[in-house]
């Protein structure tokens, strides 16, 4: 259950501004190494700022959750919750430009697919790769394996994700049972599901547990349906006496609320600008691990020709 | 049963399980045929390494590996005259350090080099005159010890095969009782019916009557045989030696007193409203709101409450705030 998951104890944050922070601390320790290193030619404006790692972020975030919509077998949408945050999680402590995200996002699908049970074979996943040949799906699919535990490795081995869509299952349940006043439930159903999905795309997920989330979702619906919930929380939830709790709940609501309304979608342009940086800065400093990895399938392999052999497949292949 | 094959006639031992591997000192096997045949032509030499060989060092095999019977071999002899005990040394350090001898020849506790044990030497015929050497030079320092470790050895031996006998004896005796009770009660038998024929012949009693005393005769004898079997000799000894009249001192089990255990229900924080139990769904009304089981679900234990309840923990768990 949440209360005494992995997800509240290391993955739920205080606030935004924590979030960010780590996400700065990532995009630093990024820089500090390559400098360390003392690769040649290398200048700050290399460097991708923040907001341009954000909108490079949001974009392949994007493409991960069409990726997962366009999935055959229909996957199901707790899984595409839990790819999604795996996706979000990783890119919390590493940068976009040390780890390409078009990889990264794969393999977030895959292992999500794994660890909700929902069981596609490797073959199937690489048939889903559209606008590839079987030999490059053959490629690509190495390339997830390959990435597969570093992505573990990075999400500190917390694999189980808890996702808001059952707590609104069970919230509905509860006010179709307790709360009479409210005569027709299922009428929030459609607009409170695409509420939880802006949420995803948003770091809601990091912030509040999903059981918060989904009574946001909830209570949002039945404002804009202009119906009236606020007796929910009092008498069904118990919480007549304990107005604290409530100012708090309402308070991170409007939270949620300004969060899901900051949320552009990334725009072309600026994409077609950051991208190429990305690649140029994936060019140079692709890290020696991407060449042990190569290396030992075939010992000829090792130099130049593995970095170019990345760069064969490109993003549009993947849509 | 056996996978090796005798090396001379090879195909004898295969065909003829019974047959016995003879080993001698040199280590290799032979059947009891090549043996004869062996020793019948008067040469006397082992068919694999051309030792010259005895006719009395053959002994039957006792184990798979000719060597380890080898082995065993200059084991006993090496042995015989190595034959100090553990009493004999002041620690066991000492101990130790003369049985690595007896298996360690000259080179002692020297770790650096490998061991060459007196044995492992012999075995494999390495340095066997050096060896050989050392033993008898050994033999003749130690004699007279040597000559008392026989004689405790000997002792032990005898004390433990006077148990022995004395087990059999107990046996054999047993046997015995159990033996004669039987034919006793095989004759009681026998004298009760041919006494019912007697009386059936003499007595003026009618048949019926007769027949009904045979009866409860027959039953009293059962009876009877019973209670014997069920009579336990009286023993004086416990099945661990101890005497029966022997007091054993009892020394009093210390009390052990301490607080008293309180069972304390296990409290899970779930930050969030109380969740209703399992078996109350149905009854508040939730159920009524999920997909009822279809009855193929049902097989597997699976109620629609299940569902329901995991759905509403779910929606309950973490709702609220944490305080402060």
């Amino acid at each position: 259950m949440f209360h005494n998951s992995s997800q509240r104890k290391y993955w739920i944050f205080k606030s935004e501004d924590e979030v960010a922070h780590m996400r700065r601390k990532a995009n630093q320790k990024f820089r500090n190494k390559i400098q360390e290193s003392g690769k040649s030619a290398v200048s700050d404006s290399m460097f991708l700022e923040r907001h341009e790692e954000d909108v490079l972020f949001r974009h392949y975030e994007r493409r991960l959750l069409d990726f997962c919509n366009a999935f055959k077998p229909a996957m199901p949408k707790s899984v595409v919750g839990t790819a999604l945050m795996y996706f979000r999680r990783f890119y919390l402590n590493n940068s976009v430009m040390e780890h390409h995200p078009r990889t990264i996002m794969l393999t977030c699908a895959y292992l999500s697919c794994k660890v909700d049970e929902f069981n596609v074979s490797s073959t199937q996943f690489g048939g889903n790769l559209l606008h590839e040949t079987p030999a490059g799906q053959e490629r690509v699919l190495e390339q997830i394996l390959e990435y597969e535990l570093l992505l573990i490795q990075q999400l500190n081995f917390h694999l189980v994700v808890h996702n808001p869509y059952r707590p609104m299952e069970g919230l509905l349940i509860d006010l179709k049972t307790r709360y009479p006043t409210l005569e027709n439930p299922e009428s929030l159903r459609k607009s409170a599901d695409d509420f939880l999905t802006q949420a995803a795309m948003t770091d809601a997920g990091l912030l509040f547990p999903p059981s918060q989330i989904a009574l946001a979702a909830i209570l949002n619906s039945a404002l804009r349906a202009s119906l009236s919930m606020e007796s929910y929380l009092t008498e069904c939830l118990g919480l007549k006496e304990d107005k604290d709790s409530i100012s708090k709940m309402y308070d991170s609501m409007r939270r949620m609320k300004t969060l899901l309304k900051k949320y552009e979608l990334p725009k072309a342009d600026e994409v077609n600008i950051y991208k190429p940086r990305l690649e140029r800065i994936h060019a140079q400093f692709a890290s020696s691990s991407n060449k042990r990895k190569r290396g030992y399938e075939d010992d000829s392999h090792v130099a130049k020709e593995p970095r170019l052999v990345e760069e064969e497949w490109t993003d549009e292949d993947l849509m | 049963m056996d996978d090796q094959g005798c090396p001379r006639c090879k195909t004898t031992k295969y065909r003829n399980p019974s047959l016995k591997l003879m080993v001698n000192v040199c280590g290799h096997t032979l059947c009891e045929n090549c043996v004869e045949m062996l020793f019948v032509r008067g040469s006397g030499n082992c068919v694999q390494c051309d030792t010259p060989l005895r006719k009395s060092n053959f002994r039957v095999q006792l184990f798979e590996d000719p060597t380890v019977d080898k082995e065993v071999e200059i084991r006993k002899k090496v042995l015989k005259i190595y034959n100090k005990r553990d009493f004999d040394f002041s620690s066991l350090r000492e101990y130790n350090d003369y049985l690595e001898q007896v298996e360690d020849i000259g080179r002692g506790t020297d770790w650096g080099r490998p061991p060459e044990t007196e044995v492992y030497n012999l075995t494999n015929n390495l340095d066997v005159e050096n060896t050989k050497l050392k033993m008898e030079q050994y033999q003749r320092e130690h004699r007279d010890l040597i000559q008392k470790n026989k004689a405790t050895l000997t002792r032990e031996q005898e004390e433990l095969e006077e148990l022995l006998l004395l087990e059999q004896q107990g046996n054999e005796q047993r046997r015995l009782d159990v033996l004669q009770d039987e034919q006793r009660q095989l004759q009681a038998k026998r004298k009760n019916k041919q006494a019912l024929l007697d009386e059936l012949e003499q007595s003026q009693l009618p048949a019926t009557i007769l027949l009904a005393q045979h009866k409860v005769r027959a039953a009293q004898l059962e009876t009877q045989i019973e209670q014997q079997k069920q009579t336990v000799k009286p023993t004086n000894l416990f099945s661990t030696g101890i005497h029966m009249r022997q007091t054993v001192s009892l020394v009093a089990v210390p009390k052990v007193e301490d607080v008293l255990f309180h069972y304390k229900p296990l409290h899970v924080e779930t930050y969030g409203p109380p969740v209703p139990e399992l078996e109350q769904l149905s009854r508040v009304g939730y159920l009524n709101h999920v997909r009822a089981a279809m009855p193929q679900d049902t097989a597997g234990g699976y109620t629609s409450a299940l569902a329901c309840h995991r759905a509403i923990q779910d929606a309950f768990s973490g709702l609220f705030p944490l305080k402060g």
